[in-house]
């Protein structure tokens, strides 16, 4: 058996039960430290507490163990075991290294040393203090779990700050507490409180325990303006509960009337506010897609007071298209958050291959979150966020004062057409057999007859009329001519002009064409224009290209100048009105116009009670010094409750006022909060005061009068 | 012939009387010795003489005497340069006399003609006393608050005033005030003088008690009332005359209405049809029954005479401009007395920076069903008005409004016992319609008030007073009363029209005069209110007491009466050795023994 054996052999036993000893000594201490972190922060803490205590135990077996090494082994055998003669550690000793009388002791020692089992070195359990521990940590464990926490349990009355004189006979509050218990949505703990007034969240319920002396009889809760609570008897005290809907002021009444007023109380409902949610990338409304963006990744922070749902909904509306062809689509997703209950994170991922999003388009996005209030969560819809994918070709027409309206379309150009068609023809003719150079010539013709039908159409379709025989001098032909309705009847272009365009072939619009619209000027111009293009229809028709060119040239040139003159601007109307025309004033008819009394109707604006009873609370003019009618305001400040900035605050001080005259603060605090019942009135005038004798003497002196 | 003159006669002639009685007694003698004779001769005017200067002391030629009072502040240290003389303010500092005031320590020494005051300097107690004598006082400088502070005088209900005030040694301060609720209605930083101008509104009519509050970071410097008393005058009858209908006539008719003022509009629509109320005649007879007219300069211009007649007796006018104006009408309100500056044409008005929501909600305070509070809250943009480029600057015209570039809106000045007042704003409506119906309603009231035509009502005592201070309230006819804050009655006893009123408790304050007039209020600071304020105030009075001049030492000599022990020895002594003279028997031993 080599020595590493022997020593594994003989103090494993006692390391195991050096471990299991710490384990048990530790034990109890963590589990007492889990029951106060359970106590304290839910059972979070109690597993935290549990993983930190046992690895803090076992690290410390560890340290224990480790002591138990060969120098333990070795003294522990010589102190216990009389067989191994104080030479114990000649069994780990090397070999080589001993003398021949060493080795000899050495296997004997070795015969020897399996005499007894190693279990025999075990250390002994700590017992007592394994004892005390254990009793310790579950007494401790014991108290944490049943200690009363605030809220729960019978309460603790505190003693009565009424300070009413006792009346033998009558009833008097004593002692009191207030128990919240806020609705289980708010997370928020049921809690007492030792005073009569308490702010609690809407939705709470408020339960009283009251106790009185001597024992009352009928006591009860009277909220002002409002049904009385009457109280239940639960032993000594006196209970009552109510579910608190909004803010109200109440009085303990001990007994139903008698003996003097009780002070008012207040318990404040505090509303659930709403969530607030704001972008937090990007912080700008309105974005631009990237290069190479593929999706995109807004980011909202929602808060609220007591938590947000943890899943929101996020609006998304894409307008794709553009100019007046833009096609709206809207689709609400569910997303879920990440974080805390009371400030979530909404981060979705649009991709824009999966929305359909496109160049051109815009996304728009909307979280819309809720809280967790029962049992209508509050809906609140966040700021909208803009990503814009521009369009290549947008235009920019920002900055334009006045509207650019091209009247003529772009098949201006065509004539431009019909002049590089011909002379091409002119280069091929002698390339070309006679009969096709006629019927290309013939063909090119036709396209210069639906072009100068096209630009006729500007002139009123006047052109339109009657081709006239080739034979025909084109120069007779004049603007006086215009109405010449007869001739042969029209041909009628292909592509051009509707079968059913009635008008166009049975009418005669003078104003509805295009050409209305052009100046007299331009449509000159333009009428040069046909007549030269009727003349180049003439030659290309009858076969002399060359001959229709310097027409066609004409033509094109005159478009040019239309072109030149037909953008038309269209100025905006401005605030310059027309001279008036003096001369024109009075000379229009007048009968039925008279004299004529205009009514008008002054708003009420007169003081209401609560500037009497600010006056008569005062020590200036219009003070009462004594008891004071508080009745009317009390009914004005009932009626005014909503533009009232703290109706209640008002109403706890009329009351206060009301028991106790005399009371001085309470005067001057009903005074004070009256000040912010007032609204100011329309400003009225301080007179000045007329001058005494010498100084009307004086004014009179130096301005004259008559007075 | 004065008391002494008299006396010197009936001495005179007791020496003659003692002289010949002399003489006849030494002829009769038995023995005469004429050297005793002529001792006792020359004797008896020099015994007269002496009488007559124990009686009457001459003036004394050596000069008049300091004296050195200890007033409060003063260090204890100052008792080391000499004896001083202790007023009931000073510190206990146990050495020197005790006196209840400054005229019983001149009264206990004559001959003072100067005092060196020490410490703060006397109070108004004794500022009387101070006035005989040369004052040489060194005034320590002013503590940190509020130096100067002046209340606003009545206030109408509903109307904007202004607190100004003053501040020492405070360069950083926050000047605030606070309405009665306690709530911040103006909050400004005093300018490098310390002077501060705070605004507050007044709500229903009341007597009513702002605060002033100074702060030094966060650290609250001083607090003090500021009473404002709110009282309403009797409604003006009110006259709008427009040469044709516009929304600022509109407007002014729908304020004054609700303002509850008397208004009569009267629009002409051209052609002689008038809109408004029921047509009047203006002639001098219907002016009379008006307290203030508006008036366009166009209306104006062909009713001159008639109006002007009428403000002369006491109508008020406010003159609008209804556009650009042209040179005829130019030259004739440059007639009236407003020197017209500027350019011609219209300019764009700067308008001030609309307070904070949240002081602005404080000043507005609650609304109605009517009228919610925010209808009164300013928009974020403000409204564009325009005013004449020519402004009413110059001229014998007193400033009355000016925008918030600092020029001048509108201007007033006196014509015989009324006043006309000039306005130049053109389109002021605008402000109405932006939630700035504060802002309007305070310019034309205040210019209505200004020149609207004097009315009785209900005065005010702004002058400050402290409880346990003397106040001297005037005006008052035989028999006047005060009433206390709790309802306790004063009689004054007057004097010449004024009476003192000692106040023992702080608060509004009723001075009764005996008719039905209403009673003037008052207000009384606590003792140790505006403690800065009452220092400087006493300071102020103590700098224009006299101080010592070259001349004054000869000046005041003659006047010192001087002892008269001296002389009454003197004269005692003589006495006795004339008597001794008489009667010893000196020099005269023979003659017993003849006698015998």
């Amino acid at each position: 058996m080599s020595a590493d054996t022997l020593l594994a052999r003989w103090t494993k036993p006692a390391k195991r039960r050096v471990m299991s000893d710490s384990l048990a000594l530790a034990l109890p201490l963590i589990v007492a430290a889990a029951a106060v972190g359970w106590r304290l922060s839910g059972i979070v803490a109690a597993v935290v507490v549990v993983m930190v205590g046992v690895a803090i135990a076992l690290l410390f077996a560890r340290h224990r163990a480790a002591r138990h090494d060969q120098r333990w082994l070795v003294r522990a055998l010589d102190a216990s075991r009389a067989d191994m003669e104080d030479s114990a550690d000649l069994l780990f000793a090397d070999t080589s290294t001993l003398g021949p009388l060493e080795r000899l002791q050495q296997a004997r020692l070795a015969d020897r040393i399996d005499s007894d089992s190693p279990h025999s070195l075990r250390p002994d359990w700590s017992r007592h203090l394994i004892l005390t521990l254990w009793i310790a940590g579950l007494i401790a464990t014991g108290l944490v779990i049943v200690w009363p926490r605030p809220g729960h349990g019978p309460p603790t009355l505190a003693p009565s700050r009424e300070a009413l004189p006792a009346t033998p006979g009558i009833p008097r509050l004593v002692a009191q507490n207030v128990r919240i218990i806020p609705p289980a949505y708010t997370g928020l703990p049921s809690r007492d409180s030792a005073s009569l007034d308490a702010r609690a969240p809407v939705g709470s319920r408020i339960e009283w325990t009251l106790r009185f002396d001597p024992q009352a009889s009928v006591p009860a809760i009277q909220p002002v303006g409002g049904a009385r609570l009457v109280l239940r008897r639960d032993g000594a005290n006196w209970i009552a509960s109510r579910l608190l809907d909004a803010s109200f002021l109440y009085r303990v009444d001990p007994a139903s009337g008698r003996g003097p007023t009780p002070p008012l109380h207040r318990i404040d409902a505090i509303a659930d506010s709403p969530p607030q949610v704001k972008a937090l990338s990007p912080t700008a409304s309105l974005t631009m897609v990237t290069q190479s963006q593929r999706s995109w990744s807004p980011t909202f922070a929602a808060t609220d007071d007591y938590g947000v749902a943890a899943t929101a909904r996020l609006r998304i509306t894409l307008a794709i298209g553009e100019g007046e062809n833009v096609t709206f689509s809207e689709r609400e997703i569910a997303i879920a958050g990440s974080g805390p209950a009371r400030d979530r994170r909404f981060s979705p991922r649009l991709d824009f291959a999966a929305l359909g999003f496109g160049a051109g388009g815009d996304m728009v996005v909307q979280l819309i979150v809720r809280d967790t209030r029962q049992p209508m969560p509050q809906e609140v819809r966040g700021p909208s966020l803009i990503l814009r994918w521009p369009s290549p070709k947008q235009p920019e027409s920002g900055g334009l004062q006045g509207m650019v309206n091209t009247v003529l379309p772009a098949y201006f150009r065509s004539q431009r057409q019909i002049i590089i068609d011909a002379e091409t023809l002119i280069k091929q003719k002698r390339r070309l057999a006679t009969d096709r150079y006629l019927s290309r010539s013939a063909s090119i013709g036709g396209d210069q007859q639906i072009l100068r039908g096209r630009y006729s159409q500007f002139l009123g379709g006047e052109e339109e009329g009657a081709p006239e025989a080739p034979t025909s001098d084109g120069e007779q032909h004049s603007d006086d001519d215009g109405h010449d309705q007869g001739g042969a009847p029209r041909q009628s272009a292909p592509g051009f002009g509707a079968p059913e365009d009635v008008l166009a072939d049975f009418g005669h619009p003078h104003d509805d064409s295009p050409a209305s619209s052009l100046d007299p000027e331009t449509r000159a111009i333009l009428k040069k224009a046909v007549d030269e293009m009727w003349q180049s229809e003439l030659q290309l028709k009858q076969g002399h290209p060359d001959l229709a060119l310097p027409f066609a040239y004409r033509a094109l040139r005159f478009i040019k100048e239309v072109q030149q003159a037909t953008r038309i601007f269209l100025s905006r109307v401005g605030p310059e009105l027309p001279p008036i025309d003096a001369s024109r004033r009075m000379t229009g008819k007048r009968e039925g116009l008279a004299s004529r009394v205009l009514a008008i109707a002054p708003v009420e604006g007169r003081d209401g009670p609560a500037a009497a009873a600010w006056r008569a609370l005062g020590d200036g003019p219009g003070a009462i010094r004594g008891a004071i009618a508080l009745d009317a305001l009390e009914r004005w400040a009932r009626g005014q409750a909503a533009h009232l900035p703290d109706p209640l605050a008002l109403s706890g001080a009329i009351d206060a006022v009301r028991r106790d005259p005399a009371c001085v603060a309470c005067r001057a605090r009903l005074r004070a909060l009256l000040w912010t019942a007032m609204a100011r009135p329309p400003a009225h005038l301080a007179r000045r005061r007329p001058a005494d004798s010498s100084g009307a003497r004086y004014l009179g002196a130096v301005g004259g009068g008559t007075q | 012939m004065t008391a002494a003159w008299i006396t010197a006669g009936l001495l005179g002639a007791a020496v003659l009387l003692a002289s010949v009685r002399l003489i006849l007694w030494h002829r009769t003698a038995v023995t005469p010795s004429p050297r005793r004779l002529i001792a006792l001769l020359l004797l008896q005017p020099v015994c007269a003489v002496l009488l007559f200067l124990t009686l009457f002391p001459p003036a004394v030629t050596t000069g008049g005497s300091t004296l050195r009072i200890a007033t409060k502040g003063t260090p204890r240290l100052a008792v080391a340069a000499g004896p001083v003389i202790q007023l009931p303010e000073a510190p206990d500092i146990s050495a020197g006399e005790l006196v209840p005031d400054l005229a019983t320590a001149l009264r206990r020494h004559p001959g003072t003609n100067e005092i060196v005051v020490l410490g703060d300097g006397l109070t108004p107690r004794d500022m009387e006393a101070a006035k005989s004598v040369a004052v040489r006082f060194d005034p320590p400088p002013l503590r940190v608050g509020i130096s100067q502070v002046a209340p606003p005088a009545i206030v109408a209900p509903g109307s904007s005033f202004s607190v100004g005030g003053q501040l020492s040694a405070l360069p950083r301060a926050t000047v605030e005030l606070l309405d009665p609720a306690g709530q911040v209605t103006d909050s400004v930083q005093p300018d490098a003088d310390g002077r501060f101008t705070l605004t507050g509104t007044a709500r229903a009519a009341g007597a009513v008690l702002f605060s002033l509050r100074v702060r030094d970071g966060h650290r609250t410097v001083e607090q003090a009332s500021m009473p404002v008393l709110v009282a309403d005058s009797p409604a003006p009858r009110l006259l709008i005359v427009s040469a044709a209908p516009n929304a600022e006539i509109k407007y002014l008719r729908r304020w004054a209405s609700d303002a509850g003022f008397a208004v009569t509009t009267q629009m002409s629509a051209g052609g002689g049809i008038a809109l408004g109320d029921a047509p009047i005649v203006i002639d001098a007879a219907t002016l009379r029954r008006f307290d203030v007219a508006i008036i366009d300069d166009r209306s104006w211009a062909a009713r001159r005479a008639v109006v002007m007649g009428a403000v002369r007796d006491g109508l008020g006018m406010i003159l609008r401009a209804s556009g650009p104006i042209d040179a005829a009408t130019r030259g004739q309100w440059r007639t009236l007395g407003f020197g017209l500056a500027g350019k011609d044409g219209v300019a764009p008005l700067a308008l001030p920076k609309p307070p904070s929501p949240a002081l602005a909600r404080t000043r507005q305070g609650i609304g109605n069903d009517d009228a919610p509070a925010d209808i009164a809250l300013p928009d974020e943009t403000l409204p564009e008005i325009s005013r004449l480029g020519l402004t009413p600057d110059g001229g014998d015209a007193v400033p009355l409004l000016r925008d918030a570039g600092g020029t001048t809106l509108a201007a007033w000045r006196a014509v015989g016992m009324g006043r006309v007042a000039l306005f130049i704003g053109i389109d002021s409506y605008a402000l109405t319609l932006t939630g700035n119906r504060t802002l309007y309603g305070d310019w034309w009231s205040a210019m209505l008030a200004t020149v609207a035509r004097p009315a009785l009502g209900i005065n005010l005592i702004t002058t400050s007073g402290w409880v346990g201070e003397r106040m001297v309230l005037c005006g008052l006819p035989a028999a006047a009363q005060v009433e206390r804050p709790d309802g306790r009655m004063a009689n004054l006893l007057p004097v010449n029209g004024c009476g003192a009123f000692w106040p023992d408790k702080a608060g509004w304050h009723l001075l009764r005069k005996s008719g039905d007039n209403p009673p003037t209020p008052f207000y009384v600071q606590p003792a140790d209110a505006l403690p800065v304020m009452r220092a400087a105030r006493d300071r102020d009075a103590m700098l224009m007491l006299r101080p010592p001049t070259p001349g004054d030492r000869t000046a005041t000599l003659r006047n010192a009466p001087g002892s008269s022990w001296p002389f009454a020895l003197g004269w005692l002594l003589v006495s006795a050795l004339m008597w001794w003279l008489e009667r010893a028997r000196i020099g005269r031993t023979i003659a017993p023994q003849s006698a015998k």
